[in-house]
């Protein structure tokens, strides 16, 4: 049975990552306008099938049709936020949800409207074949996979710790209208932060379209897994929910891999695992892992 | 005209009498944690699944009376409501929110994997439609008055939980918690009750489900029935008792023309879809500033 585990480490390793960069995006948004963002898996999603059209259905090259997507989403993010999340910021908390609901609705419904509802995948460039390294193996593009989570995440802690940008969103999530007052611009911080959390978002989708399939009706399931992530690390704190990402990977794993008592569970409970994990961090730390006790906002 | 009358007493219009029927339950009880209490309720459909679930595995396995069914199907709900209730309530709306969108994620994985009990995404065939002091419902027709009255007393009693002493402390935690809670209101307890009632009765709107379609998979169960009992609550206005049962009647009959359009069953399910959260969309657009009063604080 132990033999099995650092093959099951890894794996949480490679999921945990993509879980990672899905939902630093969603605790950012969440940081800056406290609204929870639902279509965030959706743009996951949108994202995945935008370089689907562009590489695998009209075959750009590779750079072109990164570039394309990149500029898409970019627009994708912008227009959600102007029509679904800041009309609705002021009025109640609800609304931006309920909205985002209605949004992922409507994204989900167009894509398998244009794309069909069946399951797809990337055309596969990179070799599949797996090295073995100790008994554990693992692909070259899982290895990018978590390589790259790890520089993306690493620019982001240092970009919001260390540079006078990433203090300014420090301040805004601590206290938007004093941080108005003292002549940030809270408008286009906004804009930039969640714009580039849908990047992020989109980029975890493509990673997942390449390591297992895509499908329209994966975004609320990825949503979920994002709000479980950030309940996890205590909601609007950014590095609690990266960490609470890769503890939801293990969680996952190891619910599935391991037997209990000679019985293991089948695969497909893996979902119900990290949706259990919601109610039971809501039941045990109602303010996350890594969280403080809520603060006035 | 006399086209119009057609086509409401002949089957069509039986089936369109009991849909509205089984909305008006679904969306009354919602109405009661949404739209009264301003508690997100997203596990309403959840509620509604293990009601169909409870009734169409009694009924097809052990063969139990529609009294026992319905009873079981009901505090069933309740139960879990209860035991939601008491994990997320306690936390602000947010973290209601995402416990009960938790809650009804693991029910769908669970009728969707829990091949033994639920059959998985084959759905659960064959139940047999009721009996009840003699009279059989295997007739529309019969099935209608049996649902029709089960719809009139749901807001019988809704109307008048909506105005008793608990509803109205409902609505004043909803718009003022700590004047509410200092003036002796208890809020866990009221939050809980509605919470609860409201699970209840889409447990019996999920009995009325199975008994009707003698068929239920997970699919009739997903995010998207989420989102059209919510566009009838929005669109009715939340809190709003009347205004609720007009839009049910509206939203329900609403895409029943897209059915004698000549387009193809894969696109019929996601127009629909997309014409819900369009209309959604557009009425909290509409109506941003009153739809939900921005809570008070000191």
């Amino acid at each position: 049975m132990l033999s099995i585990l650092p093959q099951l480490l890894v794996n949480s390793l490679i999921t945990g990552s993509i879980y990672a960069l899905a939902s630093a995006g969603l605790a950012l948004t969440y940081s800056l306008l406290r609204i929870l963002n639902f279509a965030h898996g959706h743009i996951m999603m949108l994202g995945a099938y935008c370089f689907l059209l562009f590489y695998g259905q009209l075959e750009l090259s590779f750079p072109t049709a990164v570039l394309y997507s990149t500029l898409c989403m970019m627009a994708v993010g912008f227009v959600m936020l102007r029509i679904f999340i800041l009309p609705f910021v002021q009025s109640s908390t609800l609304l931006p949800f309920i909205t985002t609901i209605a949004l992922g609705t409507i994204l989900e419904c167009a894509v398998s409207m244009i794309f069909g509802v069946n399951v797809r995948s990337f055309p596969s460039s990179a070799s599949s074949n797996s090295m073995e390294v100790r008994g554990v193996y693992i692909t070259p593009f899982q290895c990018a996979i978590v390589v790259s989570a790890l520089l993306i995440l690493g620019t982001l802690a240092f970009l919001v710790h260390q540079t006078s940008l990433g203090r300014k969103v420090r301040a805004i999530a601590e206290n938007r209208s004093a941080a108005e007052s003292l002549g940030i611009s809270v408008t286009l911080i906004t804009y930039g932060v969640c714009i580039l959390g849908t990047l992020l978002g989109a980029y975890a989708g493509i990673l997942v379209g390449y390591e297992t399939n895509i499908q329209p009706t994966m975004g609320s399931s990825y949503s979920i897994k994002a709000f479980a992530a950030m309940v996890l690390g205590g909601l609007g704190n950014i590095w609690g929910t990266v960490l609470g990402a890769y503890i939801l990977g293990l969680i996952e794993n190891l619910s599935i891999g391991l037997d209990f008592w000679g019985y293991s569970l089948p695969a497909g409970y893996k979902d119900a695992f990290a949706f259990l994990v919601i109610l039971g961090v809501l039941l045990l730390r109602p303010h996350g892992l890594f969280g403080t006790r809520s603060r006035a906002t | 005209m006399t086209n119009m009358i057609e086509i409401l007493t002949s089957d069509y219009g039986v089936h369109l009498a009991i849909l509205v029927s089984l909305y008006l339950i679904l969306a009354q009880s919602l109405n009661l944690t949404v739209g009264l209490g301003q508690l997100f309720n997203l596990a309403h459909v959840a509620s509604y699944a293990v009601g169909a679930y409870a009734t169409a595995l009694l009924s097809t396995e052990h063969s139990a009376s529609f009294t026992v069914c319905v009873a079981v199907s009901i505090s069933l709900c309740a139960a879990f409501a209860t035991l939601l209730g008491a994990i997320s309530l306690r936390l602000t709306t947010d973290y209601f929110a995402i416990g009960t969108l938790a809650f009804s994620a693991v029910v769908s994985a669970l009728l969707i994997n829990w091949k033994s009990v639920t059959h998985g995404v084959l759905g659960i065939p064959g139940i047999p439609r009721p009996e009840l002091l003699g009279i059989d419902f295997y007739d529309n027709g019969n099935f209608l008055a049996l649902i029709g009255i089960f719809a009139v007393i749901t807001q019988a009693i809704l109307y008048c939980l909506y105005n008793s002493p608990c509803g109205r402390s409902l609505r004043a935690l909803a718009e003022f918690e700590r004047a509410a809670a200092s003036l002796g209101k208890n809020t866990r307890r009221t939050r809980n009750i509605a919470f609860c009632v409201s699970s209840a009765f889409a447990g019996l709107a999920g009995s009325f489900f199975s008994y009707y379609l003698n068929y239920i998979d997970p699919s009739s169960f997903g995010l998207g029935e989420m989102v059209f009992i919510l566009t009838i609550v929005i669109v009715g206005s939340p809190g709003s008792f009347g205004g609720v049962i007009g839009a049910t009647l509206f939203l329900v009959l609403l895409p029943e023309p897209l059915r004698f359009l000549d387009i193809s069953s894969t696109y019929l399910g996601p127009m629909r879809q997309l014409l819900h959260a369009l209309i959604l969309f557009g009425v909290v657009w509409w109506k941003r500033d009153k739809l939900f009063p921005q809570r008070r604080t000191v």
